[in-house]
């Protein structure tokens, strides 16, 4: 529940951005801080995204409930990007909007995927260090933007079993993913 | 933050249901959850991953067949909570009171003060466990009397005393300017001038003593350094804070905000002070409202400065730059009252702590040269004499591993607190939803099991062998975890970084002969509890 609430709040505040930026560069008015946002974006931020060739690459969750979603999504956006953009349904998936202040949105890749993905970030570190069920090939969902080499990844949605919600809806999704 | 982090500032809640029904055990709800553990199983299924942690001894009452109810939690009595805090001045020892209570208690135990009951959970799991279970919007603890005020005067809250929608509304535009590392160290050159004025008026203030060496009660320069470094970065302007004339209007502001910490007792009690009793003390919610009153006046005077600013510029035509106060002002994802309450807290939450810090933080190099020297080293081998930037923290884990052990010994915030916004199981006991948590940090960080020989002043091993290396956690988390973190992490983090490196870079750092062992204590914020006087000897 919350959580839907949360999601539909993060589009809210996407869009919202986007008609700030709008307005800024209809009135030549470029802060360097948004103009820096822009250069560093990543997570919600689909004002970017929207300008670049529109090449895709196909991604496979497997999501908790064992299910696979499977999508198209555009290369330079982050996973993050990916599962807000295509609403994907992750329960609690990307909390804090790619600010890396929490680890809802870790991931588990393939070895050889993970290997190509580059440098892990000390912050991004610290973030995985507090996420749950972390394993060897574990990276931060907002801090992965999708490139070429990356079509065709499968990723598996990590389990969220430490929930102490006694909320009945909850079982149902802590079944063990079928990997 | 200084007043709402205390669990003692919530005094004015209604009591709490404790007649909860014996819960059957739910599976969800029980896991315990450590990334250590499950690091090491990280090759086993999932299914497998359930078992063990079921297994784990670290949560109580994992193998019973009932969840047990509140009442059934030990903790001290009411009673002799109150002579603890009120006879024994227990307020300065909170820290260690946590310690006490959970090797006395367990680590989960409830208290009572007056009619607010606070569950406190002392166990590094539990605290992961509780934190990974937040929704949309967290609430820390009740807030009502910051609220008060604002209403009262008919201002806005901030992301401090803001709560629910308000509040993510909020945190969303903030998180967006001041949280991303990669953004943050983009003020790294406003933050780098601040830090020359630093290391200039140390120069300065070692001069005035007769060994030429020592600056005297190293917090008050620090409060001064990181009040400038926050109002360069939040309001894009020099308050001057660290010129040998400090300008009247910031001194003003520093004696309103020593006034709201040194009165944090007093104001404590201003909140839990029922509203019927206030015509008769009524000194502790005047002044209160009078440090309030101080300290929005300030951030008012800069926001309007900034946006008559603007206006004269778009007049002209010109072309409007700016950080971070411009923006806000340009996009109005805010109000403008929103505005100044967000300046106002923000300021407020990032200096004390900041400084608080940076005086443990150079006392603890002072006090082992050994380890001061091989950050020196660090730091000399990558920069040489070049002044660091944001990015170049990355390659000084020792500068980064000193902020963090340094954190973990003296946590700025000893504990955090939580409202349930959800019934919940916690270390076998049912909690229900609105209880009052107290995540007890200080003790989770000086817990054995969490850190070997915890005592001990160790920044190496916060260092990673490689990226899949493993450090301890939830054990020691000085900033929050989550969605309400804290939202000036990224900022402080820089703060502390740049100003340590150039520091070392410029100076060996000793105990002055007046200065002995100097302890912690609580004071809204865990902080030093005697001046520390620290010489700065210049390096060749």
């Amino acid at each position: 529940m919350s959580a839907c609430i949360l999601r539909v709040f993060l589009q809210r505040a996407a869009v919202m951005r986007k008609a700030a930026q709008q307005t800024f560069s209809q009135t030549r008015m470029f802060p360097q801080c948004v103009t820096e946002i822009n250069t560093h974006s990543r997570g919600i931020n689909t004002f970017t995204s929207s300008l670049r060739a529109e090449e895709k690459v196909a991604i496979h969750f497997l999501n908790r409930d064992g299910k696979r979603i499977s999508v198209k999504a555009s290369i330079g956006d982050s996973l993050l990007d990916v599962v807000v953009n295509h609403d994907l349904d992750i329960d609690g998936f990307g909390a804090c909007e790619g600010t890396l202040a929490c680890s809802t949105c870790h991931l588990i890749f393939e070895e050889a995927v993970y290997k190509k993905l580059g440098p892990v970030s000390d912050e991004e570190m610290d973030m995985l260090d507090l996420a749950y069920g972390l394993t060897d090939t574990s990276r931060l969902g907002c801090q992965v933007c999708l490139r070429k080499e990356l079509d065709g990844m499968i990723l598996r949605v990590p389990d969220v079993i430490s929930d102490a919600r006694v909320d009945s809806e909850k079982e149902s999704s802590t079944a063990p993913p079928k990997v | 933050m200084a007043l709402q982090s205390s669990i003692l500032h919530l005094a004015r809640k209604n009591l709490l249901q404790e007649s909860c029904k014996q819960f059957l055990l739910q599976a969800h709800g029980l896991h315990k959850s450590t990334a250590s553990g499950s690091l090491e199983i990280a090759a086993h299924s999932q299914a497998d991953l359930k078992e063990e942690n079921l297994v784990s001894p670290a949560v109580e009452g994992l193998k019973e067949t009932t969840v047990k109810t509140l009442q059934e939690m030990p903790g001290p009595s009411t009673f002799s909570n109150l002579v603890e805090f009120f006879y024994r001045d227990g307020f300065s020892r909170i820290h260690e009171i946590q310690t006490e209570h959970s090797q006395k208690y367990g680590k989960i135990f409830k208290s009572r003060f007056g009619p607010q009951l606070v569950v406190s959970i002392a166990d590094r799991d539990l605290v992961a466990h509780v934190l990974r279970s937040e929704g949309a919007t967290p609430q820390r603890g009740n807030m009502e009397s910051w609220k008060e005020y604002r209403d009262m005067r008919g201002r806005s809250t901030g992301l401090i005393s803001a709560e629910g929608d308000e509040w993510l509304k909020m945190r969303s535009v903030l998180r967006q300017l001041i949280m991303r590392p990669k953004d943050v160290s983009a003020f790294s050159p406003d933050v780098n001038d601040v830090v020359v004025d630093l290391v200039k008026r140390v120069k300065t203030l070692r001069s005035q003593q007769d060994d030429g060496q020592t600056v005297l009660n190293i917090n008050d320069l620090f409060f001064n350094y990181a009040m400038e470094g926050v109002a360069t970065i939040l309001y894009e302007t020099r308050l001057g804070c660290l010129e040998n004339e400090i300008p009247k209007m910031s001194q003003e502001y520093i004696a309103a905000l020593h006034l709201m910490f040194s009165s944090f007792k007093t104001t404590m009690y201003a909140g839990a002070i029922p509203k019927w009793l206030r015509p008769m003390i009524p000194k502790p919610w005047e002044e209160f409202c009078s440090s309030w009153d101080g300290l929005f006046k300030f951030s008012q005077i800069h926001v309007d400065k900034k946006l008559s600013d603007i206006k004269k510029k778009m007049n002209k035509g010109e072309e409007v730059k700016g950080g971070l106060l411009t923006h806000m002002l340009v996009t109005r994802e805010m109000n403008l009252e929103e505005i100044y309450a967000n300046m106002t807290e923000m300021l407020l939450a990032g200096v004390d702590t900041t400084s608080f810090t940076l005086s443990w933080s150079t006392y603890l190099l002072a006090r082992h040269p050994t380890i001061q020297q091989e950050i020196f080293e660090e730091v000399d081998r990558v920069l040489g004499g070049r002044a660091p930037t944001g990015e170049d923290v990355a390659y000084l884990p020792l500068i980064r591993g000193l902020v963090k052990e340094t954190l973990r010994l003296f946590p700025v915030l000893p504990g955090n607190g939580r409202v349930t916004q959800d019934d919940l199981i916690v270390g076998g006991y049912f909690i229900p939803k609105g209880t009052q948590l107290a995540l007890c940090h200080y003790s989770t960080s000086m817990d054995e099991e969490n850190f070997l020989r915890p005592g001990e002043f160790r920044p190496d091993r916060w260092i990673r062998k490689d990226a899949s290396d493993r450090v301890d956690n939830f054990g020691s988390i000085p900033f929050g975890y989550g969605i309400r973190s804290c939202i000036g992490r990224r900022i402080a983090e820089l703060e502390m970084h740049l100003a340590l490196t150039q520091l070392l870079q410029k100076f060996h750092i000793e105990v002055s002969s007046q200065t002995t062992d100097v302890h912690a204590k609580t004071h809204g914020l865990l902080c030093p509890g005697a001046p520390i006087n620290l010489r700065f000897v210049d390096r060749k």
